[in-house]
């Protein structure tokens, strides 16, 4: 680990972790406007996450998790609710929260490097600072030998990391995550998760991570939040107490199993439930 | 085939060249109004040689980098700000979009009266007539930016300012290069106007007065030096878009 890393991750834990809360959602509720009248995407959501912990919102498509992420990351604004992070209330996209879209979304006219070091540089970081810490993640991700390529010579995998190194440049406390790895074949993705654990393990940001894949979700995370569609709804707050380091052998363990066989469960009474709603 | 399709493509244009040097010396038609290619080979070696072509290249090409230059610099300015900010859409759309339909060529009269035969004029219509071309191409590039790229340059907080000259005007630099390529033939067919409606030097003043003078072999040298300018323009130009959008 580089010296400026040490630095970010002696940051994150100077305060007592285990009492600081990083993200704060109190009764956020979020409503669109559609042809059809007002669509519920969140209705009255909250939950709390704190500092350094890895927490996944787990749930069908269209039940409003992303606009959850979105919400905390500033380009959504509840409806009512409040969201803070860090203590205070989020009033639009900022530099302290990182994100990772599901598609990578890298510069395309800007090189691996320069997409990476963008953020310090917008943050008024020197072009050197700026450099240093994209070189220290690009080695983090192991591109060490694409720092120069282009986003469209990288593969689907490759882009993402890049996308998840760029994200991580200015220091975020918060990284947020949107099916980051959705787009990826299974192969591809299942290294993706490993190493994406192994990096948080390095940097220790507080992260939220969208997903509708209940392996990938208790594979990643320390707590999972089942979310419930139309209106999205928290249906459970699941502790995942796996050992780390994990290791995709983990999907063997009985813990493991108890914990899917809990969150099928839960997902199938509730598409039953709204199944015959509909009918 | 390919073959023969090869061999064809080549003879094509000396083939054109022994066409027309036959039909004008055939007597069918007059070979005063319709010089054969020799002829006007000669007029274009006489024009190189008395220096003329020279001066009237130079002044025909300082009139269109010129008018070119400022029409798309100020093409782009308005492009980025109208397309990004509504408010400056909301301002300025609608006059431009009056503006726009209306010929450059029908403002010569207009151009005479304001700024009589100086080179301003001149330069002045080039501009009118490269400005709403690359404004309109950088306007419509700049909505067609994916919007997540908007979004990830937002999460890293990238300033205002920085947000127009680096993501902004890359995210439309596909569609502005295809709106400056459209806009040098548009600075030439200006250029003919703007020549005609009078000038002391230029390769369009030199067709106009050999025409004058029935000097028809120097009218068609004239046209061919036109058109030569005008090709290496274009092909130059695409050489240069290319490298522009390097990272496609």
């Amino acid at each position: 680990m580089t010296v400026q890393l040490a630095a970010h991750r002696a940051r994150i834990e100077s305060e007592p972790a285990a009492a600081t809360i990083e993200i704060d959602v109190a009764d956020v509720s979020i409503v669109f406007n559609s042809p059809k009248g007002q669509v519920v995407a969140a209705d009255r959501v909250s939950f709390q996450i704190r500092r350094g912990e890895f927490v996944c919102l787990l749930g069908p498509s269209g039940c409003g998790k992303s606009t959850v992420l979105n919400t905390i990351a500033g380009f959504e604004t509840p409806y009512s609710g409040t969201v803070r992070v860090a203590g205070k209330p989020v009033t639009g996209p900022g530099p302290d929260r990182g994100m990772v879209f599901q598609q990578p979304h890298l510069f395309p006219w800007k090189s691996v490097r320069s997409n990476i070091s963008h953020g310090p540089r917008a943050q008024g970081k020197p072009a050197s600072a700026a450099r240093a810490i994209a070189d220290d993640l690009i080695a983090m991700i192991g591109l060490a030998r694409f720092a120069d390529a282009y986003p469209h010579t990288l593969s689907g995998g490759m882009q993402q990391r890049v996308a998840i190194a760029r994200a991580l440049a200015n220091r975020p406390g918060v990284l947020l995550m949107d099916e980051p790895f959705g787009a990826l074949d299974a192969q591809t993705r299942i290294v993706m998760q490993e190493s994406l654990l192994a990096l948080w393990a390095q940097v220790g940001t507080t992260i939220v991570f969208v997903t509708h894949d209940i392996d990938e979700a208790i594979f990643l995370a320390d707590r999972v939040l089942l979310m419930s569609a139309g209106p999205g709804r928290i249906l459970r707050d699941l502790r995942i107490d796996l050992p780390r380091p994990r290791a995709s052998e983990i999907v063997l363990d009985p813990c493991y199993v108890a914990l899917k066989k809990e969150c099928l469960e839960l997902i199938r009474a509730e598409s039953r439930q709204a199944f015959e709603q509909q009918a | 085939m390919r073959r023969l399709n090869t061999a064809i493509s080549i003879l094509s244009i000396p083939l054109f060249f022994a066409l027309w040097e036959l039909v004008s010396r055939s007597h069918v038609v007059n070979i005063i109004l319709f010089p054969p290619p020799s002829v006007v080979a000669v007029a274009m070696l006489e024009w190189v040689k008395s220096g003329q072509f020279a001066v009237d290249l130079a002044v025909s090409v300082t009139r269109v980098v010129i008018g070119f230059a400022l029409g798309a610099a100020a093409g782009v300015l308005f492009g980025l700000l109208t397309g990004r900010f509504q408010l400056v859409s909301s301002l300025f759309s609608p006059i431009f979009h009056i503006l726009r339909p209306i010929p450059p060529i029908a403002f010569v009269p207009i151009v005479i009266l304001w700024f009589g035969l100086s080179e301003t004029g001149k330069i002045f219509l080039v501009f009118w007539g490269v400005f709403f071309t690359v404004w309109l191409t950088t306007h419509i590039g700049v909505q067609k930016i994916d919007s997540g790229l908007i979004r990830a340059a937002l999460m890293l907080g990238t300033p205002r300012r920085q947000m127009l000259t680096e993501i902004v005007l890359f995210g439309a630099l596909p569609y502005i290069v295809v709106g400056l390529r459209t806009a040098v033939s548009i600075s030439f067919y200006t250029l003919v106007a703007a020549e005609l409606a009078g000038t002391f030097a230029g390769i369009v003043y030199r067709i106009e007065i050999a025409q004058q003078n029935l000097q028809t072999g120097q009218v068609m040298g004239g046209l061919v030096a036109l058109g030569a300018v005008s090709f290496l323009a274009d092909r130059g130009f695409a050489a240069v878009t290319q490298r522009l959008v390097w990272w496609r």
